[in-house]
């Protein structure tokens, strides 16, 4: 739902001569789907950190809607970050002895917005990415129902934006597919901005627009129609 | 938050409970000895303050207050026999009484004195009456016998090697309440049976000048301290080594039936110690001051007690110094093992980050953690070190019958609160790295 500007960004990392990430110009419409794509070390993670809020900015510009992310101390990151982005990362980051409910409701209940309503939904959600038991312990679940858990976690505050890096890429390809199919599908039910970096060519080829990394620089952007043309 | 911090306990369960274990112990040994320094203080000073003032010939006033107060066996010098009669004449003193000490039975040591001691002393009788003759005892609160028993006399102690004397037993007539002190595991008897069980006083006022030596050459033979004989300066009390004695032949001259005389005129005999209450508070220091010249020797016990809690005060020193020691390498470890184990999981406090946990909470989340673990301890600690200072208070009481009150002040209160301050910046160390943990860096770990 929220649009994204990004102006002359460049990221560099100390002892490095050229910025692993330079980015002068790049605008992505609200609600739109993105594939970040590239080799390994292009700098798709990078890039993902910036636009997620995690990374300081220390070069350009990186505008969500009217926010500048570089404006924002590290505190008001974190709080813009929690309200917007609902993050879905390769490795699930799920916090073993707590159940998959509470795995959901964890970061809501730590910044003390877990309201009645906000349960509620947290049970809605297990029910929309198919899962059966709440109360099951997330290290007994299968990676699959992992990640289905991790992506109920994300979009618990009806984030704006979905951010997911390599959300497929630890899973196999069957499950891989039904998580892909659910990012899209919860991404187009609420209107949310989706972004995703990945090496999964089934899944970029499901999204509306490609982003083509190398060496820190977009080389390529392609929409849709012309990939299926 | 408090249900993370759980299920986060609980998965590391082990290593929490070696932490709240390692913190338990170091606390508890500093506690204990504490308390068990400040039991002995206040059951000491319990113990003395029964007695204003000790009189007894030059010497050790160490000496003459473990034997007269705590009943210590060891050797005294004797005091001239004249010293009581004119303390009982003296217009300062309330009251005077010898102590006469030597014989035990059944473990219990047998104090010669008199009725205006016993019933100044004590709170009363919590069955019998006070002895009339000579051959009556009293019991401390202390001794387990029955009223009626029959008390027979031993030189020193049996682990000594002391030998009944074959004189006529006493009879147990009365039974004290508990006074706290020492005197509890006393059995108390009139000084002038003690005397006349040892062949002294005015009836037998002849002496060998202890030439006899009784039993065996080098025979452990612990002897009565009453001795008539000025000459011989040292009388040896229970579980002294010594062949010297006061001859046999003197003994089994006591009259059961005899009724006991308090009125001690000039053929008293020499005597280990003479407890004094003088009238007034000057009239004690006049009194000490008098006797403190030449061959007597007059004590106020709270001030030999100040000079042991001196010695005590150093031995307490080192022992929480060794305590303070132990607490801070436990403290070194802790920070050692808990920085490691956040560096172990940033990744998973960083991620909490990531996906919307606030930064503070992430603070809390270690701080708290560590916190209630070494909170824990602290308190398992304090409890521990509690039941310790107990169990060495009853074993002390069962030795030497002196009450050691164990428990808690606002001293302690503080130290725990000083404990507590400590844990909160203990725990504040890697509750600050991962609240500074980048949580990008901890998402690519
Ligand atoms: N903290 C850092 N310090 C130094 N160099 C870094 C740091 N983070 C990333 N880099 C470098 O930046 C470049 C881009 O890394 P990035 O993780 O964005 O690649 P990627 O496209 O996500 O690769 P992959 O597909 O393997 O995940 C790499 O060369 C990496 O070594
Ligand atoms: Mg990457």
């Amino acid at each position: 739902m929220l649009p994204l500007k990004i102006e002359s960004l460049a990221v560099s990392f100390p002892g490095l001569a050229t910025p692993v990430l330079a980015i002068d110009n790049l605008a992505i419409a609200a609600g739109s789907r993105i594939a970040l794509t590239g080799g390994s070390g292009s700098g798709k993670s990078t890039l993902i950190n910036i636009i997620a809020g995690l990374e300081r900015i220390r070069t350009g510009r990186v505008v969500w809607g009217e926010q500048n992310l570089a404006d924002l101390s590290e505190g008001r990151r974190d709080r813009w970050r929690a309200a917007n982005i609902g993050l879905v990362m390769q490795d699930f980051h799920l916090f073993p002895g707590l159940s998959a409910l509470d795995n959901i409701l964890l970061p809501a209940r730590l910044s003390r917005v877990a309201s009645a309503d906000v349960i509620k939904r947290a049970h809605m959600l297990l029910d929309t990415v198919g899962l059966k038991r709440p109360e099951q312990h997330v290290e007994t679940m299968s990676r699959g129902e992992m990640q289905r858990v991790a992506i109920a976690r994300a979009i618990l505050r009806r984030p704006g934006v979905i951010i997911a890096d390599e959300p497929t890429a630890s899973l196999d390809l069957e499950s891989g597919a039904a998580v892909g199919d659910l990012l899209l599908s919860v991404a187009s039910y609420a209107g949310s901005t989706l972004i995703i970096a990945t090496h999964d060519q089934r899944l970029v080829e499901r999204l509306d627009r490609r982003l083509l990394l190398k060496g820190g620089r977009i080389t390529g952007d392609t929409d849709h129609k012309e990939i299926a043309a | 938050m408090i249900g993370f911090i759980l299920a986060d306990l609980r998965r590391l369960w082990l290593g929490g409970a070696v932490v709240i274990l390692l913190v338990a112990l170091a606390t508890a040994l500093g506690v204990a000895v504490t308390l068990q320094e400040r039991s002995l203080r206040l059951g000491s000073a319990r113990a003395a303050d029964k007695f204003d003032l000790v009189i007894g010939a030059a010497g050790s006033e160490t000496q003459l207050i473990l034997s007269s107060i705590f009943l210590q066996p060891a050797p005294l010098p004797l005091v001239d026999g004249a010293v009581l009669s004119k303390l009982a004449a003296d217009p300062r003193v309330a009251w005077a009484a010898p102590v006469g000490f030597g014989d035990s039975f059944a473990g219990y040591p047998i104090v010669g004195t008199t009725t205006s001691l016993v019933s100044s002393t004590t709170s009363g009788f919590t069955e019998g009456k006070m002895f009339a003759l000579e051959g009556e005892a009293l019991l401390g609160a202390a001794v387990n016998l029955p009223l009626g028993a029959e008390i027979k006399p031993m030189h020193g102690t049996a682990e000594t090697g002391g030998n009944t004397h074959a004189s006529p037993a006493y009879k147990v007539v009365g039974k004290l309440q508990p006074t706290g002190t020492p005197w509890d595991r006393a059995i108390l008897v009139p000084i002038q049976a003690v005397w006349h069980v040892h062949g002294l006083g005015e009836e037998h006022g002849h002496h060998d000048e202890g030439e006899h030596h009784e039993g065996e050459a080098g025979q452990a033979e612990p002897v009565a301290q009453i001795s008539a004989s000025q000459g011989r300066k040292y009388a040896l009390a229970l579980g002294a080594a010594s062949s010297r004695h006061v001859e046999e032949e003197h003994h089994g001259s006591v009259d059961p039936d005899a009724p006991i005389v308090e009125t001690f005129g000039a053929g008293t005999p020499g005597l280990p110690a003479i407890l004094v209450k003088p009238k007034t508070i000057a009239d004690a220091y006049r009194l000490r001051q008098e006797y403190r010249t030449g061959s007597t020797l007059g004590v106020f016990p709270g001030e030999v007690l100040t000079g042991l809690y001196a010695t005590l005060g150093d031995a307490k020193m080192v022992l929480s110094a060794v305590a303070a020691g132990s607490q801070g390498l436990v403290a070194a470890a802790l920070v050692l093992v808990t920085v490691i184990h956040v560096g172990q999981r940033r990744r998973q406090i960083g991620a909490l980050r990531a996906f919307g946990a606030p930064r503070g909470s992430v603070f809390l989340i270690v701080w708290l953690e560590l916190f209630v673990l070494v909170a824990l301890g602290v308190g398992i600690g304090f409890l521990l070190g509690l039941g310790a200072a107990h169990i060495g208070s009853q074993v002390f009481t069962a030795k030497s019958g002196v009450i050691l009150p164990v428990g808690f002040t606002r001293e302690d209160l503080r130290l725990a609160l000083i404990l507590l301050g400590f844990a909160a910046v203990l725990a504040a160390v890697p509750a600050l790295l991962a609240y500074r943990q980048s949580p990008a860096t901890a998402l690519r770990a």
